[in-house]
């Protein structure tokens, strides 16, 4: 076990708790990790807003995380493999694709709700927008830089186009759209407070659970919720990682 | 090195709020609430500076939960705020701050969809309210009507949404019916959007609403600043009685809406300074009930959130 690597994370938790506790910073601001820890303890046994409990505020946001995100990849991947197949596609997709994707997703969501009304599916959507632009950006770029030679190789035994597309194409992006994928769940996970702040009618979410924190004026359980999208995004890309590993044998 | 610059910001911050001797009083306001007119009316008016307060507005909020959220960041000295969030940041030591004079009572309205088969308050039940936030007075006011009102409140789906995007969604059917702060019931009215189902004064008569709180040390340093902007708040609140033409103009400007909107909206407001002890003892009773603040003896904490001295003072009482 490498457990060097957490060192540092004991170091600034002490550091930031004997700061805390001295008093140096104020726990109205910034609870210390002790108050984070008993915040956590209230979002599990009396819920927020209360009678609404935290796992069932996971089971919420990863359902809608995972629909934003799977249609991102749905969309993204095959999308992305065309625009790096085709440069001609590619050309006019470009002005389209560079005009929308600096947009924020928090600015669709005006839209979302007009779109797609107030709840999961908009909610979804801004997730969606968020994961969209990596994964398709990634194998776009995952498809450009495979080595020339593989496809004149391919070419030179008499591969058919669609053989190319699928035994030399796919494969050789597959370790960009890995990235594109781990960097998708991530700003897919960054865009959740913002998507479930469109109205979430379940009652259920965890970005719905840090804004009624917020509008109950606990810092501490602000920051319990924080830590816990953290640790879920954590052991989101540790999976990926793990799949990726699996599934793209070839390149270690 | 995270925790190190939170540790050196925070002081840096602590250091500007004790000395500020000279700086301007930083005051904060919710977007378009009419409840706050009286706070626009002493700008507009010069109040302010006629009884030698520079005041500069340090920030206008969507709802009170982020205007507390200023005050515990040390970024307001005094601010028109809803006595139920203000009463939550304090209870919950996030914010110390203190009541100092009334804004207003009553206020808000529950609101239908123009032509809805909800025609009275037990129609509610099955069916989706907007709330402008939990712990903000409308909160309050809905749960206290569906009480009143004999309404199972497990029946309701309350929803959290911001009153500028409620009357939208009433509008395409999202919701079924919301509870916000005047103009918008009164704009969707106006909008030929929505109807009253009950106004706030038939859910509570003379509910306190809005609140004029100070930061407590800026209180403590300053007590002649604040001695003068709770004196201007008392000359714009009796202001809106002499003069209501002239207010409904101000409130015009300040929330951007017809005349028509205003003064539908005006109707519903009652602006007093005068304090309400025994209406936010209730609103504390009601926030612990909740499990949203954890008071254990409601009059010794409202003893404290609410200080009559000064106005008690400008008024010559």
């Amino acid at each position: 076990m490498k457990l060097d690597r957490y060192i540092l994370l004991l170091i600034l938790l002490i550091l930031w708790q004997v700061l805390c506790s001295l008093e140096i910073i104020p726990t109205n601001l910034l609870p210390s990790p002790f108050h984070i820890i008993l915040g956590l303890k209230d979002l599990l046994i009396i819920g927020m807003p209360p009678g609404h409990f935290l796992p069932n505020h996971i089971l919420y946001s990863l359902y809608r995380v995972t629909l934003g995100f799977l249609a991102a990849a749905l969309l993204g991947i095959p999308l992305g493999l065309l625009l790096g197949w085709s440069p001609r596609l590619r050309r006019i997709t470009n002005p389209l694709v560079e005009l929308v994707r600096p947009i924020p997703p928090l600015a669709w969501i005006p839209i979302a709700i007009l779109w797609f009304g107030i709840g999961m599916k908009s909610a979804a959507f801004i997730i969606f927008l968020g994961a969209f632009f990596p994964i398709l950006l990634n194998t776009v770029s995952g498809v450009l830089t495979i080595d020339p030679i593989y496809f004149e190789v391919a070419q030179t035994l008499n591969a058919k186009r669609k053989d190319i597309f699928f035994k030399v194409l796919v494969p050789g992006a597959v370790p960009s759209i890995f990235v594109g994928l781990r960097i998708g769940v991530g700003i897919g996970w960054m865009t959740l407070v913002a998507a479930e702040f469109t109205g979430v009618r379940t009652g259920y979410g965890l970005g719905y659970m840090i804004m009624t924190a917020r509008d109950i004026q606990r810092p501490d359980e602000i920051l319990a919720g924080m830590l816990v999208i953290g640790l879920i995004g954590y052991l989101i890309n540790g999976g990926l990682r793990l799949c990726e590993k699996k599934i793209v044998r070839w390149r270690n | 090195m995270l925790t190190i610059c939170f540790s050196i910001l925070f002081s840096l911050q602590m250091q500007d709020m004790v000395r500020g001797e000279e700086k301007p009083i930083r005051i904060g306001y919710l977007q378009s609430d009419i409840h706050q007119l009286a706070c626009w009316v002493a700008m507009e008016k010069g109040f302010y500076r006629k009884n030698g307060v520079d005041a500069k507005v340090a920030g206008i909020f969507r709802a009170g939960p982020e205007e507390m959220s200023a005050f515990a960041a040390g970024a307001l000295d005094m601010g028109y705020v809803g006595e139920a969030p203000a009463t939550t940041a304090v209870a919950n030591r996030v914010a110390k701050a203190t009541v100092l004079a009334q804004v207003n009572t009553e206020g808000s309205a529950i609101m239908v969809k123009k032509g809805s088969p909800i025609k009275k308050p037990a129609d509610l039940a099955g069916k989706t309210v907007a709330i402008p936030g939990h712990s903000t007075v409308q909160d309050f006011l809905l749960q206290k009507a569906l009480y009143k009102f004999k309404v199972d409140p497990k029946m309701v789906n309350t929803i959290v949404l911001k009153p500028p995007e409620m009357i939208g969604a009433l509008k395409t059917g999202q919701i079924d019916g919301f509870i916000a702060w005047e103009p918008y019931p009164a704009k969707a009215q106006t909008m030929g959007v929505g109807e009253v189902l009950l106004t706030s004064n038939q859910i509570w008569k003379n509910h306190p609403c809005c609140v004029l709180v100070s930061d407590d040390g800026f209180r403590h340093l300053h007590p002649k600043n604040v001695e003068g902007l709770v004196k201007a708040h008392v000359q714009a609140t009796d202001f809106i009685h002499e003069f209501p033409d002239e207010a409904v103009k101000i409130g015009m400007k300040y929330t951007g809406m017809d005349e028509e909107t205003v003064r539908t909206a005006m109707k519903n407001v009652n602006y007093t300074y005068e304090l309400s002890i025994d209406g936010e003892t209730e609103y504390v009773d009601f926030l612990s009930r909740l499990k949203y603040i954890d008071v254990p003896h409601a009059e010794t904490f409202v003893n404290r959130f609410i200080d009559p001295k000064v106005l008690e003072k400008v008024v010559g009482k």
